[in-house]
């Protein structure tokens, strides 16, 4: 018991006196100058503080400078977190902006919706007659039929043979009526066939669809001379359009008589189809 | 010129511990990880000075201690000497253990390391209580403590890796 004591003791003596090959000071004496400076700056002596004071500063500077490295480091960390941030929120700006873009395209639709219809409603009222207003629901682009399917059908009191038109101009009239939606066959279609009057002496014709752009006039007099820029008008012959609707003016291409339509039919997007009463059997 | 280089090269290498000592206590960086995780903050100088103390006396020496000390107390704010006695206290434990163990292994030096971190914890709370208008938390000190002896097995795999470079540096 005695041996295990003693040999605590030693072990503990030897731990607090004894000084290493390089150690300068031992344990214990540092224990003790440690303690007499704690106890002399716990009294307030003047000296203590006036050396505190001056290691106080000296220290603190050394500290700034020593912190210096690891601030450069801190910073490079905050850089780096907001370049990442930074990122980050391009990515939802550049989303944000796609979605404002989007948004102009639609303003810039709808403003141009507008303007067409607030068009459209001005010519209605030159236009005689019960008249109702159908979107363009499919346009669809084909070298052989020139067609449009438009929102009104037979519910909006559209029957076949009823004129089409986009402003004040002849598109078109109705071939197909369906309860919600009709066809719209176009003045340049090789099927469309219109009865149309022009010129001083009411020249009558027929115009007729080719399938390009500008629709033929056939059946002209023999004596016609040909005249260009004089326009068109419907005749109302054929019982089934309205007489005098404005259709294009006259074109010459290789010493026929073709018509330029007042309205581009490949521009359609709102049309007004005329309820004027048709007699089916004329159709 | 190529000895010099390589005695300079090692005695850097060796001074390593001892820098980083002096650095943690004079630097702003704090092992305190609060906003991690609130009750988080360690002691890596005790750490330091016990491993080194333990393993190799000579690396850090006791007026270092001393001073490093001394420099914690006057960056810190804490009365002057009273880091100096705490870890003054950690190196007469690791000095003690040094000297009545023989096969020193991971497992020892942790065992060991919590008679430390309480005596130093026990000088310092003694003085600051009856020596002192410093308040400081119990809870406080009992986390630090606990996460400066939880960490200790990784610092400790640290240095170890670090003595071998230093005994390589040592050999060539």
């Amino acid at each position: 018991m005695s041996t295990s004591r003693d040999d605590f003791g030693i072990a503990v003596r030897s731990a607090l006196l004894q000084k290493g090959a390089r150690q300068k000071f031992s344990l214990f004496f540092l224990i003790i100058i440690a303690s007499i400076i704690f106890f002399l700056d716990y009294y307030k002596i003047k000296p203590v503080n006036f050396a505190r004071a001056f290691i106080s500063d000296a220290l603190y500077r050394a500290s700034n400078i020593a912190t210096a490295p690891f601030l450069i480091f801190s910073d490079l960390k905050t850089n780096t977190i907001n370049l990442f941030v930074t990122f980050k929120e391009n990515k939802v700006l550049k989303l944000e902006i796609e979605e404002l873009k989007k948004k102009e395209f639609q303003v810039e639709f709808l403003k141009n919706q507008n303007k067409n219809l607030r068009k459209i409603l001005e010519g209605d009222s030159k236009i005689l007659g019960e008249s109702t207003l159908a979107k363009v629901l499919i346009d669809k682009k084909s070298p052989y039929l020139k067609s449009i399917i438009i929102n009104r059908g037979s519910k909006a009191g559209i029957s076949k043979g009823m004129p089409v038109l986009d402003g004040n101009y002849l598109v078109g009239r109705i071939v197909e009526v369906n309860y919600l939606s009709s066809r719209v066959l176009l003045l340049n279609d090789l099927n469309s066939r219109i009865p149309i009057t022009f010129g001083e002496n009411s020249t009558q014709a027929i115009l007729t669809g080719k399938g390009g752009d500008d629709p033929k006039l056939e059946y002209l007099p023999e004596a016609y001379v040909p005249e260009i820029d004089i326009s068109v008008y419907t005749s109302g012959k054929d019982g089934v359009l309205i007489p005098g609707l404005p259709v294009g003016k006259t074109v010459l291409k290789e010493e026929n008589v073709f018509v330029k339509l007042f309205s581009d039919p490949n521009q359609l997007s709102f049309v007004t189809v005329q309820l004027s009463e048709i007699n089916e059997e004329n159709f | 010129m190529a000895i010099l280089y390589k005695n300079f090269r090692r005695n850097v290498i060796n001074a390593g511990p001892l820098i980083l000592l002096y650095y943690i206590s004079i630097s702003e960086i704090d092992t305190q990880f609060s906003n991690l995780f609130e009750i988080l903050s360690f002691n890596l100088q005790i750490i330091i000075i016990y491993y080194w103390t333990l393993k190799s006396s000579s690396v850090l020496g006791n007026g270092h201690i001393f001073l490093v000390g001394i420099i914690n107390d006057v960056v810190m704010g804490l009365p002057l000497g009273l880091s100096s006695i705490t870890y003054l206290v950690v190196s007469f434990v690791a000095s003690y253990v040094k000297n009545v163990t023989v096969n020193i292994s991971l497992f020892t030096d942790w065992f060991t390391f919590i008679i430390a971190i309480f005596l130093s914890n026990l000088a310092l709370m003694t003085l600051i209580y009856n020596f002192s208008s410093l308040k400081m938390e119990y809870s406080d000190i009992f986390y630090n403590s606990f996460f400066t002896f939880l960490f200790y097995p990784a610092v400790w795999g640290l240095f170890n890796f670090y003595q071998k470079i230093m005994v390589i540096s040592q050999d060539d």
